[in-house]
């Protein structure tokens, strides 16, 4: 356990009230949104300054802590549950938007802003940051950055990494590490900036975050259709992306998210129907039309069974309900909700769909699916009971089959979710002992003591890997 | 919640069920709609939070430690949450569960157990025991007394808490519960015919609010019956973690409303209206499972009412003011009450409607919060004020008695000129004598 005196310092160098280190509260920073995963952390530390990182960071190397970083515990491959026990250090206080240069078109932001919070800072000066997590109303870019965080408008406009132009980080040694800028090209030496999104934590604390703005889409155009067969629903998709049509949302759902939504909501939705695509073109008025024009009629070729386009605002988000009622929908059905982000190349959405549905079958589970299908991004969603061990067995069987087909088409294990805890093995099974290897030369270039988030991405040998039990939670030394 | 099942290191009596906790996965949609967090920034204040807590008092990692009793009071109960949660998880319900908990658990001593008692055994339940008890609060205003104590800064002296409650008394009326006529006819075309719960805290504090309330009733065509024997609604006692009595109290008005032949059972605070509908829940297994559908069935907040049938809008005078809308958390989130309210409001002839900013974000009343955490509860005000005055609005209304004591005391503290109004006083002013 962290000693007295580390606890002490703590508290003299950030405050009493950005350190907690009572049972209640290292209870609640011991998980984030990942279902099963459950550890305690043995202090939680919120600093409000660069230098307080740099003291807890100190102090954590000093004791031989490990280092989890959290934004606000919103993630969905346990990258921030301290597996290993340790310092949770949270970036959650540090939420100041420090800069919105509106000639350079970039924002600079303490890392523990709201994503939201920093979409609508920017849009109130008429401009556009369009990463849109799930989770935006309450994660940190500190969090979307270290997860490369995707959302719905993905397809068109990106993930994080494409919208991050600095950062500023803390190394393991106390050093300031700043990378990128706002200068709009930059080929100099390599990109840690690029390495550090997506790292999961594992490389470096992150301070600060400059990002890239543009202008807002002037216009949009929502349509709606619904399929008798999924694999005419995955050709319409096709079809729409061969026409180089690129939507700024093209969403799906399949017939059991549709029938679950009907339950809850009871909106009016076609039961029947195997699959809905929620489809919305954005930009320039004219190209809005001629593009929501094209949309339809190739709906209408490929025999969508019914079709829908919004006239007005208010139709359009009538038109969006259910799409935005799917995860509300699904997570009432059952206590646990496994929610998993396998993504194939687009063209090949028909037979993933296919296969989550005989799989679905060979494991007796209830599986509602819905997504992006304009970038393959799935998101198989299993209601299960985590008391019912039969019934996790069966899910983790379901994922790892349907995680060999979706390599075998050229898909990722994970499109917007990150590795984490979770998918360790599938990501060996992916990148390959050889890849792995070469993961942990660049993580011993940054952190040779392995203090950062041990455990993540793929297992760790170094000095914190030791774990015993205490209390039914596994707490480092 | 299941009735009186062993959970953990719960005791058996009023656990909350092990479901309803691990039915949370933990996705943290809530923490940004929850003013707690918003205030201290710290997990185990968050919704998420103090759901994670009751999981390791029901998986017995934890002792229910004060921690967790501290936190069962400190949650508003302002189910903001509840709205927010994609996974339905009723986490305002599981703490006041846990406050049923800390009763059992850390019981009260002494004067402070017999002073409990008295209020929610004895006062609450006895709708003649407190209109007696309002009697030297009205001498209290009547005589000048309370405007020397204002005056005179004695006040400054007592608690904080104190010095608030004083300042939250609205003028009062005589306690309208044996005034009112038992039944007032419908004017015009009859619509039908309703059982007029009447709050204590309406009948005690707003009288002229409640007249409003039946006068409106009955001008848009309702036969408006208010029965003399009804009880406290029993939601102090929800929130006070006193079950037992609320559920004799809820047995009672249950057979009183059913006794007669209403179509709707209306009332015009949220609170009340809130836990009438829960009614059916608290008292599964121990009153008649039809009798409870047909009682849940009836109930209506009056702007609910009001919205589903259509407010009649002919011979209303216009009221030529600008209006901002507060959802009190009982109506918005614990009911789901949001748009028909405003759908009232906007039926008013001459209304210039103004949304406010956060207009579902809680007043920091919330029952007795307002008093046990006067500084929390003074900050999460400030913020309501700020949008209430970015509106410029002249009116600023409401509807809920809790709300609007603490609203108008917040106007009046920070010397804002917006006049506070229940939403039936707004439709009253409009509705002709």
């Amino acid at each position: 356990m962290i000693s007295q005196t580390a606890i002490e310092h703590l508290i003299e160098r950030l405050g009493k009230e950005n350190v907690y280190h009572e049972k209640e509260d290292l209870l609640v920073y011991g998980y984030d949104a990942t279902p099963g995963v459950h550890h305690l952390p043995e202090v939680a530390v919120f600093p409000t300054s660069t230098e307080g990182v740099q003291a807890a960071i100190e102090i954590a190397r000093r004791e031989g802590l490990p280092i989890v970083p959290r934004g606000t515990g919103t993630g969905l491959s346990g990258g921030s549950v301290p597996a290993e026990g340790g310092m949770v250090l949270c970036i959650s206080r540090m939420d100041k938007i420090l800069e919105i240069d509106e000639e350079n078109l970039t924002a600079t932001a303490q890392a523990g802003v709201v994503t939201l919070d920093l979409f609508n800072a920017v849009a109130a000066k008429g401009l556009f940051y369009p990463p849109d997590p799930g989770s935006q109303k309450t994660s940190t870019l500190a969090g979307n950055v270290a997860e490369n965080a995707g959302g719905l408008r993905g397809l068109k406009y990106g993930v994080t990494r494409d919208y991050v132009m600095a950062l500023t980080a803390i190394l393991a040694d106390g050093s300031i590490i700043r990378t990128g800028g706002k200068a709009v090209k930059d080929v100099a030496g390599y990109s840690f900036r690029d390495l550090l999104v997506g790292s999961e934590g594992t490389l470096a604390f992150i301070t600060e975050v400059t990002v890239k703005l543009i202008p807002p889409p002037q216009d949009k155009r929502t349509l709606l259709a619904y399929f008798d067969d999924m694999s005419t629903a995955g050709n319409a998709v096709s079809k729409i992306i061969a026409a180089k049509i690129i939507p700024a949302t093209l969403e799906i759902m399949d017939k059991m998210t549709i029938n679950c939504v009907e339950d809850y909501a009871a909106i009016g939705l076609p039961r029947s129907m195997a699959a809905l695509l929620l489809i919305e073109v954005d930009g320039h008025p004219a190209v809005v039309a001629e593009e929501a024009a094209a949309v339809e009629a190739i709906l209408r070729e490929v025999k969508a069974a019914e079709i829908h386009v919004a006239k007005d605002a208010a139709e359009a988000a009538n038109l969006a309900a259910a799409r935005r009622t799917a995860l509300s929908a699904l997570a009432r059905v059952s206590p646990t909700t496994l929610l998993e982000d396998a993504t194939v190349p687009r063209s090949r959405l028909a037979e993933t769909f296919a296969e989550i549905e005989r799989l679905t079958e060979k494991y007796r589970l209830k599986v509602g699916t819905f997504g992006h299908a304009g970038d393959g991004n799935l998101h198989p969603t299993v209601l299960c009971d985590e008391r019912d061990h039969d019934e996790m067995g069966r899910a983790h069987a379901f994922f790892a089959e349907l995680y060999d087909m979706v390599l075998s088409i050229g898909g990722t294990v994970s499109g917007e979710h990150g590795i984490g805890l979770a998918k360790k093995e599938y990501l060996r099974q992916q990148v390959g002992d050889g890849g792995i290897a070469v993961m942990k030369r660049i993580k011993a270039a940054f952190d040779p003591e392995g203090i950062f988030n041990p455990g993540k991405i793929f297992d760790d040998e170094g000095p914190c890997a030791k774990v015993n039990v205490e209390e039914g939670f596994r707490v480092s030394r | 919640m299941s009735p009186d099942k062993p959970l953990g290191n719960f005791l058996p009596k009023d656990a909350p069920s092990y479901e309803s906790i691990i039915q949370c996965m933990r996705c943290g949609f809530c923490l940004p709609t929850c003013p707690t967090y918003a205030l201290t920034g710290r997990e185990r204040s968050s919704p998420r939070g103090r759901v994670a807590l009751a999981r390791a008092v029901a998986e017995q990692k934890l002792e229910f430690t004060p921690a967790i009793k501290e936190e069962a009071f400190f949650c508003l109960d302002c189910r903001a949450c509840t709205t927010a949660c994609p996974s339905g998880v009723h986490a305002g319900e599981v703490m006041e569960t846990c406050r049923a908990q800390v009763q059992s658990i850390y019981p009260l001593e002494g004067m402070q157990k017999a002073f409990r008692s008295f209020i929610l055994e004895k006062m609450l339940p006895s709708p003649g025991l407190l209109e007696t008890a309002m009697i030297p609060a009205r001498i209290y205003q009547k005589f000048g007394i309370q405007w020397l104590l204002r005056h005179s800064g004695a006040l400054k002296l007592a608690p904080k808490w104190m010095e608030k409650a004083e300042g939250m008394i609205p003028e009062l009326h005589k306690p309208l519960r044996l005034q009112l006529p038992e039944v007032i006819p419908a004017r015009g075309a009859r619509r039908g015919r309703v059982g007029y719960f009447l709050g204590c805290v309406m009948s005690l504090m707003y009288a002229e609010v409640a007249r409003q309330t039946v006068k409106v009733l009955a001008h848009q065509g309702f036969d408006v019956v208010t029965p003399k024997d009804q009880k406290c609604c029993g939601a102090p006692h929800l929130t006070e973690g006193d079950r037992d009595t609320a559920r004799s109290l809820m047995l009672h008005n249950l057979e009183l409303f059913l006794a007669q032949d209403f179509d709707y059972i209306v009332t015009d605070c949220a609170g009340c209206g809130s836990a009438l509908k829960e009614y059916e829940e608290m008292l599964e297994g121990r009153a008649d499972h039809g009798k409870l559908a047909a009682f849940r069935a009836k109930i209506r907040d009056v702007s609910e009412l009001l919205a589903e049938v259509g407010v009649r809008s002919d011979g209303l005078r216009p009221v030529n003011a600008s209006v901002t809308y507060h959802e009190p958390c009982h109506l918005c989130h614990a009911q789901g009450i949001s748009v028909q309210p405003r759908k009232v409001i906007r039926a008013i002839p001459g209304v210039d409607f103004r949304e406010m900013k956060e207009a579902s974000w809680c007043c920091g009343s919330a029952a007795t919060f307002g008093l046990k955490f006067t500084e929390e509860s003074q900050q999460i005000l400030d913020r309501k004020l700020s949008n209430v005055a970015d509106t410029g609005a002249e009116i600023l209304v409401s509807g809920n008695p809790g709300c609007q004591l603490q609203l108008a005391w917040g106007v009046r503290k920070a010397g804002l000129d917006t006049k506070v109004m229940h939403i039936m006083e707004l439709l009253g002013e409009a509705t002709p004598d």
